[in-house]
């Protein structure tokens, strides 16, 4: 009887007072983020004003933010931990191959259409948060670090898409299904709502739900987390299925965009960049602190649109695809300069 | 009362005294295999292949790995000496790769002056990722995923994104890769003494045992009088200067350098190889001796399932098993929190 009770007054404070105090510190906070999105737009604007402002430019900067949104929504639930996913690439390769592969027949062609399609989708996706369950239990249970164990899993992931790619030629998706993407709906690309709806999902997840609460608990402290009675261990492996199962959405949606199946979707995505350095990197100019503990889902979004506009602006500019990831690196340094500059302190340990 | 005293003053010092010789003493199974783990991982990995494909020993199979393990290694243990001070740096691979390009510029027409200054300007990068990281206080892996995306810019720039060829004086450095020591190439033996120069800076130097106490415990070093910060850099261009050694090996093997030719993929086997060789992710725990059989397995992994018939296809899988099940036998668990 006890234990209900006292449970009951533990949820009101720990869902009631922490978002809060969460809410008011991102306002503040990402002030200079939203203010360094606004000068981008300005400045390109003004640099290219009849191309970079134009509709069809904003749909084309929404589709590319897309497959880096969704990711970035499970690499942002990892990091939360003081975890992280490198094996993001490989995952979408193995899961893009997957639905490539299925798609055409459960579909049934032109002749015989079925309603079976849809489970491609599921197949690939599973194959996501299959690879994300490896991540866990390999981390959790072995204990290894979740550095290295996703790295690894990348190569796996690659592995499998590269048997699954095989030698034989490949399907094209030259039906209605390639166009999905970039169709549009509301005047906004398919591809971003989808986006839309996995950063609403991770944004419930991370403020109103234990799965959330619990990650940004072991990211704060793991040692205390666990003394307070949090499995640790189960919301460590739930967090990388997660994780996994939208990397295995962004690889579906990376397939779509491409139109073909390729293993390497994820080396070189929509955005003509690594998936994983770009999400990454929009996780931390979000603001969300590598150590863990620290950000949140709506940090990421911007981040993600800050690089994707940065990327689409210098090509609109004219500047040469080679210079554009010094000047992202250069963006990504100042950024994280600028976050650290008032919090510095001798005693300050960071890694 | 003094009875009290004596024993409360006399406590103390008795774990301290026995404490470390007790821990030297002991063997353990644990720290046998913290030792001997990496050399006993790359030996039955090599017998394996060895055994399945006979050839392979009295071809020049342990040649092409000591070949293909020298730049690896260099990077690897660019990166052990970071992860040492419990930062990373995802940069030094392209600090490689940028030192190859500027010495392939540079050899030409400034002869053997051009890979010491090669060395020195990645050397010198590296203290500016150190000096970010010291004194602005920003996490190591996102500021040198910064560094990485300037450097792969810079290179392209240098390079005019084309493949860049050693004009004249290329015999300074080849001679690393055409001549032989005990069967192996120079190159991986000048590796190897780096390593043990490592190992020696880490073990008998008060530079590498504060480096050693910064990873284990910074907050302690720091309240120890350990200026922790200008060592951090230390790291950190240490680690340029090895990068920088990896970029001479890729000209001494090539003679040629691009952003995308051979060694513009070393980042990922680098960090597996300073894993590999039980370098612990979270810092302190360093044998370089150790990173060499590291980054001999990782460099054995493709060459050996490709010898014992694995198909291409199925290469990036067994790849990234292997490390998988290499790197749970050998890392180095502490009590701590895993992450």
């Amino acid at each position: 009887m006890a234990n209900p009770v006292t449970q009951d007054h533990r949820q009101p404070a720990a869902t009631g007072t922490a978002p809060v105090a969460h809410r008011r510190r991102f306002e503040i906070r990402s002030l200079g983020e939203v203010g360094a999105l606004v000068v981008l737009v300005v400045v390109f604007g003004a640099l290219n004003p009849s191309t970079f402002l134009s509709v069809g430019n904003l749909q084309k900067v929404l589709d590319q933010a897309a497959t880096p949104l969704i990711v970035g929504v499970g690499a942002t639930l990892v990091i939360l931990m003081g975890c992280i996913d490198l094996s993001v690439e490989g995952v979408m390769g193995a899961a893009g191959m997957t639905f490539i592969l299925t798609t055409l027949h459960l579909r049934g062609g032109v002749e015989s259409p079925t309603d079976l399609g849809f489970l491609s989708f599921v197949l690939a996706v599973l194959v996501g948060a299959a690879l994300g369950a490896v991540n866990g239990l390999i981390h959790t249970r072995l204990k290894v670090p979740s550095f290295i164990v996703t790295l690894g899993v990348w190569f796996v992931g690659l592995g499998i898409g590269i048997i699954l790619f095989g030698t034989s030629a490949q399907p094209n998706l030259s039906d209605a299904a390639a166009q999905w993407p970039t169709r549009n709906l509301l005047g906004l690309p398919h591809s971003f709502w989808l986006a839309v709806v996995v950063a609403v999902l991770g944004v419930v997840v991370t403020r109103y739900t234990k799965l959330g609460r619990f990650a940004y608990a072991i990211g704060n402290n793991e040692d205390i987390a666990r003394s307070n009675g949090i499995p640790v261990r189960r919301i460590k492996l739930y967090v990388f299925v997660l994780a996994g199962a939208f990397s295995g959405l962004a690889g579906i949606l990376a397939i779509l965009q491409l139109g073909q199946g390729t293993p390497s979707v994820g080396a070189s995505g929509a955005a003509g960049s690594s998936t994983l350095f770009l999400t990454i990197a929009a996780v931390v100019i979000g603001g969300t602190s590598l150590a863990g503990g620290r950000g949140g889902i709506l940090r990421t979004v911007l981040g993600v649109f800050l690089l994707t506009i940065l990327n689409n602006g210098l090509l609109l500019a004219g500047v040469d695809p080679g210079y554009r990831s010094g000047v992202s690196g250069l963006v990504l340094i100042l950024a994280i300069v600028a976050a650290a500059w008032p919090l510095r302190s001798r005693l300050r340990i960071v890694k | 009362m003094t009875a009290v005293t004596d024993t409360v003053n006399a406590a103390p010092p008795a774990p301290a005294s026995t404490g470390t010789p007790v821990r030297r003493r002991t063997v353990t199974p644990t720290r046998v295999w913290q030792l001997a783990g990496p050399f006993a991982v790359f030996a039955i990995l090599f017998a394996v292949v060895a055994i399945l494909t006979p050839g392979f020993v009295g071809g020049n199979g342990l040649v092409v790995v000591a070949q293909t393990a020298t730049a690896t290694l260099l990077v690897a243990l660019a990166q052990a000496i970071v992860l040492h001070v419990g930062s990373i740096d995802l940069s030094n691979a392209a600090m490689a790769l940028f030192s190859a390009i500027l010495l392939a510029k540079m050899l030409g027409p400034i002869g053997p002056v051009a890979p010491i200054l090669a060395i020195l300007i990645v050397g010198l990068v590296g203290a500016v990722n150190g000096w970010l990281v010291a004194y602005t206080q920003v996490p190591s892996f996102a500021l040198t995923l910064g560094m990485l995306g300037i450097l792969q810019a810079a290179s392209l720039v240098v390079s005019d994104s084309t493949t860049v060829y050693v004009e004249g004086n290329g015999e300074t450095v080849t001679a690393l890769y055409e001549n032989a020591v005990a069967g192996l190439p120079m190159m991986f033996w000048v590796a190897v003494l780096l390593a043990v120069l490592l190992w020696a800076l880490l073990r008998f130097t008060v530079v590498g045992q504060s480096l050693t106490a910064i990873g284990l415990n910074e907050s302690g070093a720091l309240f120890a009088g350990i200026r922790t910060r200008p060592l951090k850099v230390a790291a950190f261009a240490i680690s340029g200067v090895l990068a920088g050694f990896a970029g001479m090996m890729i000209i001494a093997q090539s003679g040629s350098a691009s952003s995308t030719g051979l060694g513009s993929d070393l980042l990922l086997p680098a960090i597996a190889s300073a894993i590999v060789g039980g370098t612990a992710i979270t810092g302190g725990i360093t044998n370089p001796i150790n990173v060499v059989f590291g980054a001999l397995t990782v460099s054995l992994i493709p060459i050996g399932a490709a010898a014992i018939g694995i198909p291409p296809e199925a290469q990036s899988l067994v790849y990234g098993l292997v490390i998988i099940v290499v790197v749970a036998l050998t890392t180095t668990r502490g009590r701590g929190v895993v992450k």
